[in-house]
C-alpha cells in the first residue's frame, strides 16, 4: 500500500505552493509595516523635514541630528528618568509579584478569587488605569486624600512635585503590571516538584527557610526572565505618564518615549525625533545583546 | 500531599490576610472610579463619600451624534479589523512555519525577526510609520490605525499560533494529503480546528490588545472621525475643564467588557498575557 501511494505522496509533499503562500502574507505586513517605516525612519535621522503644501521636504543633514542628540540635556536626563524609572518599577514589581505568588499557592479561602482579580489591572487600557489613577491622585476628591483625610493626616498633591510625581507614575505601573509577573512566578511555582518541598519539611524547615532555600534558587532563571519582560515594558511605557503628568512637573517625568512625541509632534521637528527613536532603538539593542551574552557567559560558568 | 493539603479549605491563614490587602489595593480604585461614573457631577467634590445613584453620565456620553459614540464604534472597527487580520495571517504564517518543512535556519530567521519587532518600542517607530501611512494616504484613517495594530499584534500572534501548531504531529498533514486533500484543505479542516484552543486565545488577546491601544490613535489619527475610544478619554483628561464623572463612565465603558472577559474566559486570558509578555 505505502510503497503504492510513496510517488504520489512525495510529489504533494514537495509542492511548493502553499507552503509560500502561507507565509507570504506575513512576510510582506512585516516588509511594508515594519522593514519599510524602518528605512523611513533612518532616512529621516540623517535629514531634515518639514511640511510644505501637506507634503514632506526632505533635506541630508548627516549626522548633524545625532549630534544635537548627544548634546540635548533634556533628552540625556530623559535616560537617565527613563532608568531610574525602569530600576524602581523592574525591582518593586518583581519582588512584589515573587511575594503574591507565593502568597497565592498558600493561601486556604482566597487563592481562587486571587488568581482571578490578580488579572484585572493587566487587561484594562493603560489609559483608564490613568483615569482610575486620577481618581485616586487627585488633590480634591481623590481617594487616597479621603482617606488620610478621615486619618486625620495632611493631604497631598500627589502629582505637583518632581519626586512624588516620578515615585507616583511609578507606583501606577507598577499597580498595572505586577501581575505579569505573578502570573509567570505563579506558573513556575507551580511546576516545582513539591516532593522537593515535602523532604525540606520533613527535615523541620520553616517555611520560611523552604522559600528561601528550596523555592527560591529554582525560581532563579523565572525571575531573570521576567525582570528582563519588566525592563523592555519599563522602555516602552507611554500612555500612564503622557496623562498622568504629560512629562510634568517640568521635565521631571518626561521618559524617553514622551521626549520622542513631544519632539516629533509639538516641536515638528521631524527629522531629529525620528534620530531620538534611532538611538532609543539602539540602546534597546546593544543593552539585549549584553543581556544575551551575559546569560551566555552565566551559562557557561554554571556548566563548567 | 502537600499539594493536597494546600488545597484543603478551612480557616483563613496569614497568606489570606496578605491577599485580601492586595485585592483591596486592586479592587478599591476600580471600585472608586466605578462610584464616581455613577454621580452627579456636583456630588464629586462634596466631602466625605456622598451617596447618590444616576444613569445621567452615561446618557450623556451616548447622546445623539456625540463624538464618545463615534470614537467607540472607531474602536470596536479596530478590534474587528485587527483581530481578523491577525488571527488569519497569524495562523497561516505559523502553520507554514511550524509544519511545513522550511529549513531550520530560515524559521530561526523569520522569528528573530518578528521578535526583535516585538522589542522596539512602539514610539521609536512612529516617526517612521507616520511618514508611511502618509505616503500611503492612510493617514487619520481607521484603515490605517488597523494596519499598525496589526503590525505590532502579528508578531505575538504568529509566534504562539507557531508554539500550538507545533505541539501537533506531522502524522496528520501527511495522512490528510494521502487522503487526497490539499495543503489549504488539510491546514483549514484539520490543523486549524486542532489548534482551536491557541485560535482562542490569539483573538481574545489580540482584541484586548486593539481595544486598549492609545499610541498610534493618539499619533496617527485626525479628530473624531478616525480616533479610537481611548483618545476620547485622553483629550478629556487634558482639557481645561475636566467633566470628572463623564471621564469615570466612559473608563467603566472601556473597561467592563475586558474584565468580563478576564473573569469568564481567565485561561485564555492568562496564557495570552504570560505567552504574549514571554515570547517576546
Amino acid at each position: 500500500m505505502t510503497a503504492v501511494y510513496a510517488g504520489r505522496r512525495r510529489r504533494r509533499l514537495r509542492l511548493p505552493g502553499f507552503r509560500f503562500l502561507a507565509v507570504a502574507p506575513l512576510l510582506a505586513f512585516v516588509g511594508v509595516f515594519a522593514g519599510y517605516p524602518l528605512v523611513e525612519l533612518v532616512r529621516m535621522s540623517f535629514s531634515h523635514l518639514h511640511l510644505a503644501n501637506g507634503n514632506f521636504d526632505w533635506s541630508y543633514t548627516g549626522v548633524q541630528n545625532f549630534r544635537d542628540a548627544f548634546h540635548d540635556a533634556v533628552f540625556r536626563h530623559s535616560i537617565r528618568i527613563t532608568a531610574v524609572f525602569i530600576l524602581i518599577t523592574t525591582g518593586v514589581s518583581v519582588a512584589l509579584g515573587t511575594a503574591l505568588a507565593l502568597l497565592v499557592d498558600r493561601a486556604r479561602l482566597l487563592a481562587g478569587i486571587a488568581k482571578n482579580v490578580l488579572v484585572w489591572p493587566a487587561v484594562i487600557a493603560p489609559v483608564v488605569v490613568s483615569a482610575i489613577w486620577w481618581f485616586v491622585l487627585n488633590q480634591q476628591f481623590g481617594l487616597l486624600n479621603k482617606i488620610l483625610d478621615a486619618l486625620g493626616l495632611p493631604t497631598q498633591s500627589w502629582l505637583a512635585y518632581g519626586t512624588s510625581a516620578l515615585l507616583s507614575v511609578a507606583f501606577v505601573d507598577v499597580w498595572h503590571w505586577t501581575p505579569i509577573v505573578f502570573l509567570i512566578v505563579y506558573a513556575a511555582i507551580r511546576s516545582i516538584d513539591s516532593s522537593l518541598l515535602e523532604a525540606a519539611r520533613v527535615d523541620r524547615a520553616s517555611e520560611w527557610q523552604v522559600i528561601r532555600y528550596v523555592v527560591l534558587p529554582m525560581l532563579v532563571p523565572t525571575l531573570a526572565l521576567v525582570a528582563g519582560v519588566r525592563i523592555v515594558m519599563g522602555v516602552k511605557v507611554f500612555d500612564e505618564m503622557y496623562l498622568l503628568t504629560n512629562g510634568g512637573p517640568g521635565v521631571a517625568t518626561t521618559l524617553v518615549s514622551l521626549y520622542i512625541r513631544t519632539v516629533f509632534f509639538d516641536q515638528v521637528d521631524l527629522g531629529y525625533g525620528a534620530s531620538l527613536g534611532l538611538c532609543v532603538l539602539l540602546l534597546v539593542l546593544v543593552i539585549f545583546v549584553a543581556a544575551l551574552a551575559a546569560r551566555g557567559i552565566a551559562r557557561r560558568v554554571a556548566a563548567a | 500531599m502537600t499539594r493536597a493539603l494546600r488545597l484543603r479549605r478551612g480557616a483563613p491563614n496569614a497568606a489570606d490576610l496578605a491577599l485580601l490587602v492586595a485585592l483591596a489595593v486592586i479592587v478599591l480604585p476600580i471600585a472608586w472610579m466605578t462610584l464616581a461614573a455613577f454621580r452627579q457631577p456636583r456630588d464629586l467634590i462634596e466631602p466625605g463619600v456622598p451617596i447618590t445613584f444616576t444613569f445621567s453620565n452615561f446618557h450623556d456620553l451616548f447622546a445623539a451624534g456625540s463624538t464618545f459614540t463615534h470614537q467607540a464604534l472607531n474602536s470596536l472597527e479596530i478590534v474587528v479589523g485587527t483581530t481578523v487580520l491577525c488571527t488569519v495571517i497569524g495562523s497561516l504564517g505559523g502553520y507554514s512555519l511550524s509544519q511545513m518543512s522550511w529549513r531550520r535556519s530560515a524559521v530561526a530567521l523569520v522569528v528573530s525577526v518578528i521578535g526583535l519587532i516585538q522589542l522596539a518600542p512602539p514610539i521609536t517607530l512612529v516617526p517612521g510609520e507616520y511618514v508611511t501611512l502618509s505616503q500611503f494616504g492612510l493617514l487619520g484613517t481607521v484603515r490605517g490605525l488597523i494596519l499598525l495594530n496589526t503590525m505590532f499584534v502579528l508578531p505575538i500572534a504568529t509566534l504562539l499560533m507557531k508554539v500550538y501548531f507545533d505541539g501537533l504531529p506531522v502524522e496528520l498533514r501527511e495522512s490528510g494529503l494521502v487522503d487526497g486533500a490539499s495543503e489549504f484543505m488539510v491546514f483549514r479542516r484539520i490543523m486549524l480546528p486542532l489548534a482551536a484552543p491557541g485560535l482562542a486565545v490569539v483573538t481574545i488577546f489580540t482584541a484586548i490588545l486593539a481595544w486598549n491601544e492609545f499610541l498610534f490613535g493618539l499619533t496617527m489619527s485626525k479628530g473624531a472621525s478616525s480616533a479610537p475610544l481611548t483618545v476620547w478619554i485622553a483629550t478629556v483628561v487634558q482639557s481645561y475643564s475636566i467633566q470628572w464623572t463623564d471621564l469615570a463612565a466612559a473608563g467603566v465603558i472601556s473597561s467592563v467588557p475586558i474584565i468580563l472577559i478576564a473573569v469568564f474566559a481567565n485561561r485564555f486570558v492568562v496564557s495570552g498575557l504570560t505567552a504574549g509578555a514571554v515570547k517576546q
